[in-house]
């Protein structure tokens, strides 16, 4: 009678080998289009940023996931029910926080919260209270009696969040959280990401171009290009493997300084009067002090570079062979689809 | 995982925004004061829900409650706007004029003023269907002009606001979904259109004072004027629907379905007083109705051609309807539209 009646709130009793989600051979075409290629997967619980250019497969994957659309072939399961088979109780697992607008300007942040709640099978009273509960975590405590209407984008970003959270789901499924929030609001939104997973002991799904976001908010990354996953580690893991850089500040003379490093043999990378110089061992910040004094420079800054997660994004890219200078790349017709 | 791509050994990129100049010139740097946080009054805590989930009908019910209740209050329910809800009301009132006509028959009594009045709005075959199909311009405009208002956003909307996302991503599927917007329509234009007939049929027997022998001579008629009432609900609600899950606008939805009603009947009409050929009017979903509505209370068809064919066009008409909903319906995007 009540499929999700009895509730099992430890996520990992409910998973096979604790994995929030599995994938074998997972394919998906949309015609003659291959969506998803051969997707081999397995995530632990946690925070996961799902990256790729726009028309990788994020959404593809997404819809995978809920069981929203039918896979080509290949198996998965999320918290332990089959993606083909057990749609519905995974959706009543997940809670699922879109890009775009999908709220009704005509209802309240509350109404609209509770219903949200409603159509997961809550019944009205909790649903009303939960709503309440949601609607301060995400911050629209005092503006929960506003039409969604008269919302800013990042209110309107927290009340989505807000419906996502209504069910408290094992899982919350983020797609571009931040997408036109001001610094605030985005400061905001990330940190109750982040609190949802650290204090809620959720488990945080979440796709975005911005590559701060994803690393502010996540432990490990998917990275999606042309329907295959081309990456699947912890952001720490990846850290390590790419090549260490020492960054340096100098004041005058810095193509002198530059011409000396490159005579020892060190590799630099020049923007004005910074550098970065590849560490190739211990012995490289000696070498940099003596190619200053030479240079007759002084050194000002001196420090490790560490390569964040749009270095690493961008090194991908590059190691993809696609012309990627920064992450706003992305949002081009080529990448999005658009325009001629 | 196999056949991951290998980052080892790449380099990173340099930070473009981090320096200027070209670093041979001197330069000065400003240092701003970090802004100091007086207090905080909000404490974000995230609590748990212990809560259950109810099964498949619960939520239906939800969906199915949401735009009911929408009519009589907005607070916590769909929004329709007031003149909407002015009009379902006036559009009432207007169904069930009769039953104040029968009152005054009824102190009329016999003979006289009452006698004239219980004939013109009493119990016969021709009221029992002109108070579902016939009566212009209650009948042939108020109800296209209120199915136009309650159905136009009923989907549309949803694809406006992107808010078939909210559906999807839990546990509705489409055809509970369809099933319920469908079913919310049905019962908003029941309400006026069948209740109404309902209040007449029985509020004609209770002022009068009918017995058991007018009961049974009528109830057949009144059974055959409630089986067009539901046709007719049926047959607009898969039309108003149909209209409002392709357009992202309440409003084409509202001037499409008012457009195929009247400039349906509008063309028949004319090819009727051309060539004196009734044929057309299978196009027109009203007529169809009122074809069917005729034979079924037993009253003289006002058309040449065969009742059948009325019968099909509306069972096609419906079944059209249909086939574009799902398949509108089916369109609907949860993660982009």
């Amino acid at each position: 009678m009540t499929p999700y009646g009895s509730r099992v709130t430890n996520m990992a009793s409910e998973t096979s080998e604790g994995l929030l989600i599995t994938a074998k051979s997972l394919n998906k075409m949309y015609g003659p289009h291959l969506a998803l290629d051969d997707i081999n997967l397995e995530i632990p619980p946690g925070a996961i940023g799902i990256l790729g250019p726009n028309g990788a497969g994020k959404s593809t994957f997404f819809k995978c996931l809920l069981g929203l659309i039918k896979t080509t072939s290949g198996e998965g399961s999320v918290l332990g029910h089959d993606i083909r088979t057990e749609g519905d109780l995974i959706r009543s697992k997940i809670g699922y926080m879109p890009e775009y607008d999908s709220l009704d300007p005509g209802l309240t942040a509350i109404d609209q919260v509770r219903y949200s709640g409603e159509l997961l099978g809550m019944n009205p009273d909790s649903a009303t209270q939960r709503a309440h509960e949601v609607l301060q975590y995400v911050g629209l405590k005092d503006q929960r009696y506003r039409k969604i209407e008269t919302f800013s984008t990042g209110m309107k970003q927290a009340a989505k969040l807000a419906c996502a959270l209504i069910h408290d789901p094992d899982i919350l499924i983020c797609d571009e959280p931040t997408n036109g929030l001001d610094q605030r609001a985005r400061e905001f939104m990330l940190q109750t990401l982040k609190k949802t997973v650290s204090e809620g002991g959720r488990s945080v799904l979440m796709s975005s171009h911005v590559m701060d976001d994803v690393e502010r908010v996540c432990d490990r990354i998917v990275m999606i290009h042309k329907g295959k996953i081309v990456v699947h580690r912890s952001i720490d893991e990846m850290v390590n493997q790419v090549e260490k850089e020492i960054e340096i500040s100098v004041w005058g003379g810095a193509s002198r300084m530059e011409q000396e490093l490159t005579s020892i043999g060190l590799s630099v990378r020049r923007m004005g009067r910074n550098m970065r110089v590849t560490k190739v061992d211990e012995e490289t910040y000696t070498n940099i002090l003596s190619s200053a004094a030479k240079a007759k420079v002084q050194v000002r800054k001196m420090t490790d570079y560490e390569p964040d997660l749009e270095d690493i994004f961008l090194l991908i890219m590059d190691k993809l062979g696609e012309d990627v200078k920064e992450t706003d790349d992305l949002i081009t017709p080529r990448y999005t689809g658009e325009g001629p | 995982m196999k056949n991951e791509l290998d980052i080892s050994g790449g380099t990173t990129r340099m930070e473009s925004a981090f320096g200027s100049g070209d670093g041979d010139d001197e330069a000065t740097a400003s240092v701003a004061q970090k802004a100091e946080v007086k207090a905080s009054i909000y404490e974000q805590t995230y609590r748990p829900w212990r809560g259950s989930l109810g099964p498949r009908w619960v939520r239906n019910y939800a969906i199915f409650r949401h735009h009911v209740y929408g009519i009589f209050s907005s607070k916590g329910h769909r929004h329709y706007h007031p003149l909407v809800r002015l009009t379902i009301l006036i559009v009432f009132l207007f169904s069930i004029s009769p039953v104040a006509m029968l009152f005054l028959a009824s102190l009329g009594g016999q003979g006289g003023f009452g006698e004239i009045l219980s004939r013109m709005w009493g119990i016969n075959r021709y009221n029992l269907w002109g108070q579902v199909l016939g009566f212009f311009p209650r009948n042939l405009c108020m109800w296209p002009l209120l199915t136009a208002l309650v159905v136009g956003g009923m989907i549309s909307d949803d694809r406006r606001n992107g808010t078939s996302a909210i559906y999807f991503s839990r546990p509705v599927n489409r055809t509970d979904y369809t099933a319920m917007k469908y079913l919310s329509s049905a019962v908003v234009l029941g309400f006026v259109i069948v209740f109404s007939y309902i209040v007449y049929y029985t509020s004609a027997i209770v002022l009068n004072g009918e017995g058991w022998a007018f009961l049974i001579d009528t109830f057949p008629i009144f059974m055959g004027g409630l089986i067009a009432g539901i046709l007719l609900v049926i047959t607009y609600t898969s039309i108003g629907l149909a209209l409002s899950s392709i357009s992202q606008s309440r409003f084409f939805a509202a001037v499409a379905f008012l457009a195929v009603i009247y400039g349906t009947k509008m063309v028949a009409f004319l090819i009727e007083s051309t060539f004196d050929s009734s044929i057309l009017y299978l196009l027109s979903p009203y007529d169809g109705l009122a074809h069917i509505g005729q034979w079924l209370v037993g009253i003289e068809s006002n058309y040449d051609h065969p009742l059948s064919l009325s019968i099909v066009s509306i069972l096609l008409i419906n079944f059209l309807s249909l086939l574009l909903l799902t398949s509108r319906v089916s369109s609907l995007e949860v993660t982009r539209e």
